[in-house]
């Protein structure tokens, strides 16, 4: 049964999926064809940076020099296009089981067969894993692959570490946005509180640069613990924060079953 | 043995709004038993209860012996369910719906396909680009593929055409042959009188009348509208259970409480031109079992008919 469940939220997610794809796949390809440039034009184009100001460079997380692949890949999908990606997905993905399907009355129909709660819940994340797999390695993967075609010199294994780190943080969006939606069963609220609390980090995370008396923040924040330019420039794991998302993911997504066994399914 | 369902006080409450309170029946195995109330009395509430959805506020309901909140799969091997309102996947279409759920219920691929062509379904559509009704087939469809001793319908018939609602009627006939005990809500008086051995009325969240649809029906009053070719004799009329609320000879209004038959005998030796009976649909009776009389919408019928008689329907 679990199976025939998490072939179902495949199916269901594959348009979702292959859009989100396509966007990272396009856009990481297009910005690694770039990157010879950049570094055929490194001390212009840090001249070029010293204009900008502190709190846009923290913002996009510019700690670096844009020639190192890790600030340049963090610059340009990390810190950037990755969070918009991994939120959509996640919440799409992490409303829909206990939030969006009962709400137009479709879990209804599978809950009334001999398939547990639990096993319903547990393929849809399951499904989620697997589609933010997918989605994450796409898009170290496009990057990489044009990379060695346009000979940027990437090292793919510290780029698919960095991949990993993506996945992880957006599991720890899904687990969260899991939990929420099976406490409100509505997936309108469960996408604004996900999304809310990620803009709410977002900016906090900002202050946290920019002011050193508010540095503190900064711990506060998923965006501390997203970075992978050093896992990229110098091969060194932020396990901190490999540990913070891995706890979030799964304390999010085993509060979610075990309260979804319980929680009345209103109409 | 257990009832195929009972219910013990059964109550739910959704904050301090109502939902049921304090619903008592038995639904003995093997028969198809009606579940009548108009919107919002209540009647997917109790639906839900018994799927296990939704937690009972206080009291019992057990299925086939089985609490459904706490034993639910094991609940759910026993019975199949149609929702009022499925919220079908739009993309699939009902081959992939009904093996899907046909394969969660342990039943092979294409088992649902002598009955989808019995109800004239075409399974290669995706659902969002069925009609009403073809969408409700799918549903029929789907709640009697399966060998479960136990059906469960909230208003199956919502959507079919008189046709399909006949091959409906059938189905079910069939599934009390073959020992099925089916739970049928709905708010279509007739279909619950072809269908159902015994009926329970419910309105506000209580239950207020469980009966056998025999003395249901033959308890309730029809409205029986003539056209004569020749007026009849003053006391043509004088009949068990027959009141004639008007006459101007040719044209003659009775109400008639019970057996019909006696009514039907006199018809036969008079010259009737045309003839007109409404039956009294669920409102009706819950006029007349919740608050004494039937100024609602039967005696309204009559009044709209001419008579002037309003209210006097009452039995």
């Amino acid at each position: 049964m679990t199976m025939l469940s998490f072939r179902l939220e495949l199916r269901r997610s594959r348009i979702l999926a292959v859009g989100l794809a396509v966007v990272v796949l396009v856009y990481g390809g297009l910005i690694a064809a770039v990157y010879p440039i950049l570094l055929a034009n490194t001390a212009q184009i840090q001249d070029y940076m010293k204009l900008f100001p502190k709190e846009l460079m923290a913002a996009f997380g510019m700690s670096g020099s844009l020639a190192d692949p890790g600030t340049f890949f963090t610059t340009y999908i990390g810190s950037f296009l990755w969070p918009v990606v991994a939120a959509i997905g996640a919440i799409v993905l992490a409303t829909r089981p206990a939030a969006a399907d009962a709400e137009r009355g479709w879990s209804d129909l599978p809950l009334g067969t001999p398939l547990t709660r639990g096993t319903y819940l547990g393929a849809a994340i399951l499904g989620q894993l697997v589609i933010l797999a997918v989605l994450a390695f796409v898009t170290v993967g496009g990057v990489l692959a044009v990379g060695a075609l346009v000979g940027a010199g990437f090292d793919a294994t510290r780029f698919l570490a960095a991949g990993a780190v993506l996945w992880l943080f957006a599991c720890a969006m899904a687990g969260v946005t899991s939990l929420v939606a099976v406490i409100t069963l509505s997936r309108g609220v469960a996408a604004s509180v996900t999304a809310g609390i990620l803009i709410a980090m977002y900016l906090l995370n900002i202050v946290a640069q920019v002011q050193p008396a508010f540095a503190w923040l900064g711990d506060l924040t998923a965006f501390r613990y997203a970075g992978v330019g050093a896992l990229i420039d110098r091969g060194t794991a932020d396990w901190v924060g490999i540990g913070v998302f891995t706890i979030v993911a799964g304390a999010g997504w085993i509060a979610s079953l075990m309260l979804f066994r319980r929680r009345d399914l209103l109409p | 043995m257990p009832e195929a369902i009972e219910l013990r006080g059964l109550t739910r409450w959704y904050g301090k709004r109502r939902g049921v309170i304090d619903l008592e029946a038995d639904v003995h195995e093997g028969e198809v038993f009606g579940f009548l109330g108009p919107n919002g009395a209540g009647k997917t509430t109790t639906i839900r209860m018994l799927l296990g959805l939704i937690r009972p506020s206080g009291g019992s309901a057990r299925i086939l012996g089985l609490d459904p909140w706490t034993q639910a799969p094991a609940v759910h091997r026993r019975l199949a369910h149609l929702g009022s309102d499925p919220g079908y996947l739009g993309d699939m279409d009902a081959t992939a719906l009904l093996d899907y759920l046909g394969a969660l219920r342990g039943l092979q691929k294409g088992a649902w396909r002598s009955l989808a062509e019995r109800l004239d379904l075409d399974p290669s559509v995706p659902v969002k680009r069925l009609s009403r009704g073809n969408r409700q087939k799918v549903g029929v469809v789907s709640v009697f593929m399966g060998r479960e001793p136990l059906l469960v319908m909230d208003e199956p018939s919502t959507g079919l055409d008189p046709l399909m609602q006949r091959e409906f009627l059938t189905l079910v006939a069939e599934a009390r042959a073959g020992g099925r005990t089916v739970f049928l809500s709905s708010h279509n008086l007739p279909e619950v009188e072809r269908a159902c051995d015994r009926v329970a009325i419910i309105r506000e969240g209580r239950l207020v009348k469980i009966a056998t649809v025999a003395a249901l029906v033959g308890d309730h009053t029809r409205s029986v509208n003539l056209v004569l070719g020749r007026p009849a004799a003053e006391d043509a009329f004088a009949l068990p259970g027959v009141t004639v609320l008007s006459s101007t000879g040719q044209d003659v209004h009775v109400m008639v409480r019970g057996d019909i038959n006696p009514l039907l005998r006199r018809l036969g030796e008079l010259d009737v031109r045309d003839i007109a009976v409404s039956t009294p649909d669920v409102e009706d009776l819950f006029f007349r079992y919740y608050e004494g009389t039937v100024a609602g919408s039967e005696g309204r019928r009559v009044a709209a008919g001419g008579s002037g008689i309003d209210g006097e329907a009452a039995p």
